[in-house]
């Protein structure tokens, strides 16, 4: 069976969905000899990823073996990883490098 | 697959072997574009399409190009005034051993006159360059570069990492990679400096890519946009990371800030010499490689991009949508890891089959439709 979303490296948090994904499917991805499968609790768009294991308020978020950003608030497993949960630590530090507003 | 490659007196070894017809001024583009249309077999034309000052990047740039391991010979056109002088640069270029003439067309008395004299230095070059002499290459000969351009989605999910990985592959058989775009590697600044070979190294990576994004900064170009989020990214950094795989694994050499053959063998960071870009975008990306000695240019696109340039380029490209409407000038159809069915070490390692067939003279698409942007 065809992938639905690519793990991109076997230490990251998160898998990017390469179909639409409804919520309630059970999604397994693989690499190398990492295989995780993950309930998703909703609709994951093409293009936007997912977490693959609970992550705790402030933790970083791998995908690519590196951190994207930090969490914003606990994560589950399965549920929807973007700008509402998770944080650039980049853009965060520039905003009061270039005296821009938060 | 033996590479068969063409020996050039300065030791380089070529993949393809040109007569450069070179315009040293906008002035002179007419009489070099009309000796290209008489003479398209065997040729490649390219210049400086500026006007009278002398520019040393552009000039560095032109020597570097007519010292490429592609070009057997070449044929400078000036006007004569021009601060990009041709006898100056034929000079520089008949420095690597190549025959190299030159004609000024307000010396040779006008357009007709340096067609003429041009044609026949033109068949004797021409016939020169016929009969160089044929030597095997290995990988280890090669160098690589890497452009992306009419990114998408697709784009860092796919494409980029099956180059990293084809990158890789070169290096481990002893070949020489290189990128440029640093404005795209906002947020990759500590994760280069680390891959660097040595502190300055490091400390160089980290000077071009944070002074990339003050200018972005400065000028309120930064890439970065509600699209980008629209279309999964959370962060810079994410999509900064998506072009960051084309760079693969090894280990950084160097940043390479002039023209020329890169100092050693595997991975490069190429930035280009200041005032030395011809046009802006995605060609002169590509010549640049070719100034820094680059064999074969490789292509990332999940829109679809059918650009060329002077060296052959390999489009890859990822996006299945886009793929039947660009399948015309695409090389690697990457679509098989978007649709779940392939890895993306499985088709880097397609990809990477595909440089060195490419190095053994099979055609790109970017060669067969004549795509050869200046």
């Amino acid at each position: 069976m065809p992938q639905r979303a690519i793990l991109l490296n076997v230490a990251d948090d998160v898998a990017t969905a390469i179909v639409d994904l409804p919520a309630q499917e059970s999604v397994t991805v693989s690499l190398e000899d990492r295989s995780v499968e993950v309930v998703l609790n909703q609709e994951i768009e093409f293009g936007h990823k997912f977490a693959l294991r609970d992550i705790a308020q402030g933790e970083p978020i791998l995908k690519y073996g590196l951190p994207i950003g930090s969490a914003l608030s606990d994560i589950r497993a399965g549920e929807w990883v973007h700008v509402h949960n998770c944080r650039s630590e980049h853009f965060g530090f520039h905003r009061e490098q270039y005296g821009l507003k938060a | 697959m033996e590479i068969l490659g063409y020996q050039r007196p300065d030791g380089q070894l070529g993949i393809r072997n040109k007569v450069s017809i070179i315009f040293s001024t906008d002035c002179s583009r007419y009489v070099a574009n009309k000796l290209y249309q008489l003479y398209p077999v065997g040729t490649q034309i390219f210049g400086y399409p500026g006007g009278c000052a002398l520019r040393q990047g552009p000039f560095n740039k032109l020597v570097a190009l007519g010292t490429h391991s592609s070009s057997a010979a070449a044929l400078i056109i000036g006007l004569g005034c021009e601060g990009t002088d041709a006898y100056m640069l034929a000079d520089e270029i008949a420095k690597s051993g190549r025959p190299v003439q030159a004609l000024k067309i307000n010396e040779a008395g006008g357009d007709l006159k340096t067609l003429e004299q041009g044609s026949r230095l033109l068949v004797d070059l021409l016939q020169y360059a016929s009969q160089v002499e044929r030597v095997t290459m290995t990988p280890a000969d090669l160098i690589v570069g890497q452009e992306c351009g009419g990114s998408d989605a697709t784009s860092g999910l796919a494409s980029n990492p099956i180059t990293g990985v084809a990158a890789d592959l070169l290096i481990e058989a002893g070949g020489t990679y290189m990128h440029s775009e640093v404005s795209e590697l906002i947020g990759c600044a500590d994760i280069l400096a680390e891959r660097a070979v040595n502190q300055q190294v490091a400390q160089e990576i980290r000077e071009v890519i944070e002074a990339a994004e003050q200018r972005s900064f400065a000028s309120g170009r930064f890439s970065w946009g509600y699209g980008n989020i629209l279309g999964g990214l959370t962060s810079i950094e994410e999509k900064s990371y998506g072009c960051l795989a084309k760079s693969g694994t090894k280990p950084l050499q160097g940043v390479l800030k002039s023209y020329g053959l890169p100092p050693g063998k595997g991975y490069y960071v190429q930035v280009g010499e200041p005032g030395s870009g011809f046009f802006h975008g995605d060609p002169e990306g590509i010549n640049q490689f070719a100034a820094c000695g680059a064999h074969i240019g490789l292509f990332t696109t999940g829109c679809g991009s059918t650009t060329g340039g002077l060296i052959p380029v390999l489009k890859v490209i990822a996006n299945p949508n886009r793929m039947q409407l660009i399948a015309d000038n695409a090389d690697l159809d990457a679509t098989p890891v978007i649709r779940g069915e392939a890895t993306i070490r499985e088709l880097g390692e397609t990809l990477y089959a595909e440089i060195l067939a490419v190095a053994a003279g099979k055609l790109t698409k970017s060669e067969i439709h004549g795509h050869f942007e200046v």
